[in-house]
């Protein structure tokens, strides 16, 4: 078996070799061309870079100055073995407990000649979640090391030189796809109790930092009360020894399904269910003609054409009197808000009976249900238009003119849930977008988020160190490191602006003119 | 230039009559509107740089008064006064001069956050600054009002873009010309004083109101945005009598510390300076508050006030049933009076008498003490939304209106001081056919405050605070010769020879000091010989160089250089100085790739007339808006908006890219073109000779 998978990773490592030499060098732009984005600092970075699903080699790649330390630390390569892009097989082991991960295969690209310019590294292991998840951990473990932000690896070789004009104007439209993709996966962990639980961190580490810097700007001319900074002493302890506790616990919390995060939604009695049901192939939730009869999020894992997904059921979108169905609905729609692919079920006895208005019907029944956000991308939703029983072959054709005829909608499909018609188109339609959505590694892998968040919480919690180490005897660098532990944590929570933390000053404390 | 020379008793209307014929046909290059912190420091920056100055103002009794507190400096704004010297300007010595009680605040809070201050001497402070600007080649002062602001008809090509050619004076003579004007009127823009229930034009007491004439074109002619901000004084206090020993003594530092990077000591003798006092409000300060509050409509005009508290009212009202701290400031060596900083209100005069007298040492306190030009009152005031202005300070749609001080929404002296400066290097520029220059957040305090005002805008009186500088452990006071004098001879133009020349010499002297801590390498148990129980750590075989030492809190350089007196003592000059740099570079290491980053960005121009809104790369609606709105000036600026996504600054990076070399060219050729039309002047003399 082992022969078979070394030539598997052997085939992904040549295709990587190949585009890293396409790359074209140009020197030229990085003289008058800044980095953009706020988070090209320096360190290094690591990124899982190979799509998931059904693929056996998984692609991690680290670019930076501690590249080689990786190498040397995890794949057993000192200086002597390290032979540029070169690919051997090595076994890739945890820099602390020495415990084997996996064996694969390693590669070092010194820099220049490297996709970003600077030393980086790919190891291509195996495709399994769980040894992605230790691998990339392994890799944020290590001193200088951090995941890689959102298109951060394209933008080191832009600053580098290695990206051709038209590189860069995709670049914009990469990074935002990235984002979009990072923003809806933190989401999904952030509306839990993790997420509660960064937000009370980030909380009062904001008022820890507006204490000091109260303490620092005013103290000394208005009454800022004794013992501000003791508190700010127990309040740091507290989040540090909490967030170590966080680090150490073995439990990972809810385990959030792997797989395209696939949401159904549309109005009431539009056929949600029977579209659910359809799909899996059993009756995984109620169907009744009772307009909202699903009131919860049913959620069901599924593989479409050897790619996981999970599936979501949500309740039908109304102005409800009914508690529980309002609720239901509130969770309808913060499921479309986090959804890589949302399939938009409507009747299709309900539109318009002029076929030619159906269109613009349209464009305002999803403008309607999906984000404000998400509503110029069409390729992440996929219209479906159920009940095709119910109407005449006649206006049906009229209808699929008029659709082709218009511009901006999502793809359409009509089916029927009940006699199965279209079904087949609209399996190859969902097909072709799980496909695309699987390529890019950040959707619907929640493993890749957990590292990330591991990797900012131990920055901060080293930052906080910075704080106790300089209490008493330079305050301005003990409140760089809440600042600093602020920023790893708002890697997570969001940013933290100056004008956020003279609120709370200006909340808590009587400052003159 | 007379440093250091006797000064006082200089009667500066000798030298600056009304206006006189031959002054109104004179053309400027730069007039300065208003002779307060910013005005003054506009005027000498303009002059410094090379340009022809006139400074235009109501009296010029009072140019360089310090009409609010009596001090200068303090956390984030003493930061503020060493930049403002850095770059020659005059507050850091006229501060030296008139200095009466030094302070360095926070001392034990690490040499990032120190903050210099000292109380002044009113009377100093204002001859001082007077008699600099006397001395001041290329300046000229003139007593005057300014009624109209001189304008060219708008661009056709660029409707709403206007340029300024001068100024017209109140007494209705001739218009005065010039290529650039600096309007630095404080809170005289459509000023309103409030004392109790009453109002009256005007931006202080005692001083006649500015002409309707610059507001409206401010606002109708060149259709700037304005808001409206609100600031006040507390009354003066007669020094006989207050019962002292109802409040705490505060001493000054025992030897006072020079603001100017070129004063070695101040002008008052350590044993000279005068002390300070603190006492507190009391429950009787608050019901006082409370039963008056309908008679006070400053106060009810309250709809979203600052964050922060400016008077005694906002204070107890909002932080009910605590003490609030006032301190007790001289006002000068043979000043009667006090001032009572964080008494500032806007009751009536007989309401105010009671409220001070629920304080106990002023309980003694007679009406007649109290002048009426001493009493309290509120001010409201005009200010230009400070996002119309360039990081030059100029007015983005008006070529040569340069503004800078209250009128841009800060309050304090330091932040008119440094907008001022700037304001006058840049509109002295403009004026030489200069390109503009820019400070950035990364080099300076400065550049923060105008960052923070250009690219954000105020909504409440802004003021310098250290916590606003992101690189604060990098922008300190000890350093800010090396980070802005070098640099303000070499690119600016606004230090004079003298005081580059001491820079440099400090550097190289730094720069050989460092290196001398660095070379010198020895293992631990050496050191622990050599320096005795300082805390070294016991680790085995770890050797450690001069600069490690630094930083162990017991290790001072004077102990190092009398180890090894050949190295270091030539040094020992910079001793604290040393020290400093020891604790903070490796922090600062850390920092430089960040600062870099932002450097590069903010090097990259995004042009003034761009159309955001048809930009054919992709942005989202929302981004269009706000760059629409805001029109930031760099890269750098841009990334800083909110709601900016890394996305559309990657778009707009590729669009400036692309722009950016067909820009720099025209721009160059237009350039050359207005060079050679002056050349061509020149020539036209020359060469008949």
């Amino acid at each position: 078996m082992l022969p078979s998978i070394s030539a598997g990773i052997w085939r992904g490592a040549q295709h990587i070799l190949r585009t890293s030499r396409v790359a074209p060098r140009r020197t030229g732009l990085c003289t008058c061309a800044g980095i953009p984005g706020e988070l090209c600092d320096a360190g290094t970075i690591f990124a899982l870079s190979s799509g998931h699903g059904r693929c056996g080699v998984a692609v991690v790649r680290v670019s930076g100055p501690a590249s080689t330390t990786a190498l040397r630390c995890m794949a057993g390569l000192t200086h002597s073995l390290l032979t540029p892009r070169t690919a051997l097989l090595r076994s890739i082991t945890d820099p602390q407990s020495k415990e084997v991960l996996d064996r694969g295969l390693v590669l070092w690209f010194p820099g220049p000649h490297s996709f970003t310019g600077e030393d980086s590294a790919e190891f291509h292991i195996h495709g399994g979640p769980a040894v992605i998840t230790a691998v990339l951990q392994a890799l944020g473990s290590l001193p200088g090391m951090r995941p890689a932000e959102a298109g951060e690896f394209t933008r080191r070789a832009f600053h580098a030189g290695k990206l051709g004009l038209t590189e860069v104007e995709g670049l914009g439209d990469l990074i935002h796809a990235e984002t979009e993709a990072q923003r809806r996966q933190a989401l999904r962990q952030m509306c839990g109790d993790l997420g509660r639980l960064y937000q009370d961190w980030t909380s009062r580490l904001k008022r820890c930092l507006a204490h000091v810097e109260a303490f620092i700007d005013f103290s000394e001319d208005e009454l800022i009360e004794d013992g501000v900074l003791n508190q700010v002493d127990t309040s740091v302890c507290d989040l540090q020894a909490e967030m170590e506790r966080h680090l150490k616990d073995e439990r990972r919390g809810e385990r959030l399904r792997s797989g395209v995060q696939v949401v159904i939604a549309g109005a009431t009695n539009a056929g949600k269910s029977s579209l659910l049901n359809t799909l899996c192939q059993r009756p995984a939730a109620i169907v009744s003609p009772i307009a909202g009869t699903t009131r919860d999020v049913v959620e069901t894992a599924l593989d479409i054409g050897g790619f996981p997904a999970v599936l979501s059921d949500t309740a039908g979108l109304r102005d409800s009197p009914d508690l529980v169905e309002r609720e239901g609905v509130r969770r309808a729609r913060e499921r479309v808000e986090q959804a890589d692919l949302t399939l938009v079920v409507v009747d299709c006895a309900q539109l318009p009976s002029d076929a030619q208005q159906a269109p613009a019907f349209l464009q305002g029944h999803l403008s309607s249900i999906l984000p404000t956000q998400e509503r110029s991308q069409t390729e992440r939703c996929l219209l479906v238009l159920n009940k095709t029983d119910l109407v005449s072959e006649e206006w049906r054709q009229q209808l699929e003119t008029e659709l082709r005829r218009s511009s901006g909608l999502p793809p359409v499909c009509l089916i029927s849930c009940q006699t199965n018609e279209g079904l087949q188109d609209f399996l190859a339609a969902l097909h072709s977008s799980i496909k695309a959505l699987c390529g890019d590694p950040l959707s619907g892998a929640p493993s890749l988020t957990q590292a990330r968040h591991r990797a900012h919480l131990q920055q901060c919690v080293a930052a906080l160190s910075q704080y106790h180490r300089y209490r008493d005897t330079d305050l301005a660098l003990a409140a760089e490191g809440v600042r600093l532990a602020l920023t790893s944590l708002g890697r997570i929570t969001g940013r933290v602006g100056a004008e956020e933390i003279l609120d709370i000053i200006f909340k808590d404390f009587c400052i003159g003119k | 230039r007379g440093r250091g020379r006797g000064r006082g008793g200089v009667d500066v209307r000798v030298r600056c009559g009304p206006i006189s014929d031959h002054l109104a046909r004179h053309k400027y290059d730069v007039i300065v509107v208003g002779g307060g912190h910013a005005g003054t420091e506009a005027a000498a920056a303009a002059a410094r740089v090379g340009a022809e100055t006139l400074l235009v103002t109501q009296k010029i009794h009072t140019i360089g008064a310090l009409s609010c507190n009596p001090s200068l400096g303090g956390v984030g704004k003493g930061h503020l006064v060493k930049e403002v010297d850095a770059l020659d300007g005059l507050c850091g010595r006229a501060g030296d001069w008139a200095g009466i009680h030094f302070s360095i605040l926070n001392r034990r809070k690490g040499p990032a956050v120190w903050g210099p201050r000292a109380q002044l001497d009113r009377e100093l402070y204002r001859q001082f600054i007077q008699s600099e600007l006397l001395s001041t080649p290329r300046l000229t002062v003139l007593e005057g009002s300014v009624e109209e602001l001189l304008l060219t008809e708008p661009d056709p090509e660029e409707p709403g873009h206007h340029r300024v050619t001068g100024i017209r004076l109140a007494n209705g003579s001739q218009p005065v010309s010039a290529s650039s004007v600096v309007l630095t009127t404080g809170t005289f823009l459509s000023g309103s004083l409030f004392m109790g229930q009453t109002t009256s034009p005007g931006g202080r007491i005692g001083d006649a109101p500015s002409s309707a004439g610059l507001s409206h074109t401010l606002r109708e002619r060149l259709g700037l945005r304005v808001g409206r901000l609100r600031t006040g004084t507390p009354p003066r206090i007669v020094k006989d009598s207050v019962d002292f020993s109802l409040a705490s003594l505060h001493a000054p530092d025992k030897q006072p510390t020079p603001f100017s990077f070129l004063n070695t000591h101040t002008r008052c003798k350590p044993e000279e300076q005068l002390p300070c006092y603190l006492t507190h409000t009391t429950p009787g300060v608050e019901k006082v508050v409370r039963e008056s509050l309908h008679l006070n409509c400053h106060i009810q005009q309250d709809t979203k006030g600052p964050r922060y508290c400016p008077s005694i009212e906002s204070r107890v009202l909002r932080f009910p049933g605590r003490r609030h701290q006032v301190w007790l400031e001289p006002e000068g060596l043979t000043s009667d009076l006090l001032y009572p900083q964080g008494l500032s209100m806007t009751m009536p005069p007989d309401v105010q008498l009671c409220l001070i007298r629920e304080i106990p040492p002023l309980h003694r306190l007679f009406f007649f003490c109290m002048h009426r030009s001493e009493m309290c009152y509120g001010v409201q005031y005009d200010f230009v939304c400070p996002t119309q202005l360039s990081p030059a300070l100029q007015v983005k749609s008006t070529q040569g209106l340069f503004l800078a001080g209250q009128i841009n929404g800060t309050t304090g002296y330091e932040e008119a001081a440094a907008q001022g400066l700037w304001a006058g290097v840049n509109a002295g520029r403009w004026a030489l056919s200069m390109p503009p220059v820019a400070l950035s957040r990364t080099e300076s305090y400065i550049g923060v405050l105008i960052d923070d005002l250009v690219s954000r805008g105020v909504t409440e009186p802004y003021r310098m605070f250290t916590s606003r500088a992101e690189f604060r452990t990098s922008l300190r006071p000890d350093n800010a010769d090396l980070r802005l004098t070098l640099k303000g001879f070499e690119e600016v133009g606004c230090v004079s020879s003298l005081r580059y020349q001491e820079a440099v010499r400090v550097r190289d002297s730094l720069q050989d000091a460092l290196a001398a801590l660095q070379s010198l390498v020895l293992p631990t148990s050496s050191w622990k010989k050599i320096l005795g129980d300082v805390g070294i750590s016991e680790t085995k075989n770890s050797i450690l160089n001069g600069m490690d030492l630094l930083q162990y809190n017991n290790v001072s350089f004077e102990m190092l250089a009398s180890a090894f007196p050949e190295r270091f003592s030539p040094h020992l000059e910079f001793s604290q100085r040393l020290e400093i740099e020891a604790i903070y570079r490796p922090h600062c290491d850390l920092q430089r790739k960040e600062m870099e980053r932002i450097q590069r960005e903010e090097s990259l121009s995004l042009p003034p007339d761009m159309d955001y809104l048809s930009l054919p790369v992709s942005l989202s609606q929302e981004v269009r808006e706000i760059l629409d709105r805001v029109r930031p000036s760099t890269l750098g600026a841009a990334t800083r908006l909110q709601g900016m996504t890394p996305a559309a600054v990657v778009q707009l990076l590729s669009y400036v890219h692309q722009t950016g070399k067909k820009e720099r060219r025209s721009h160059r050729n237009q350039l050359d073109q207005k060079g050679r039309e002056e050349d061509g002047c020149t020539r036209n003399v020359v060469l008949p000779q």
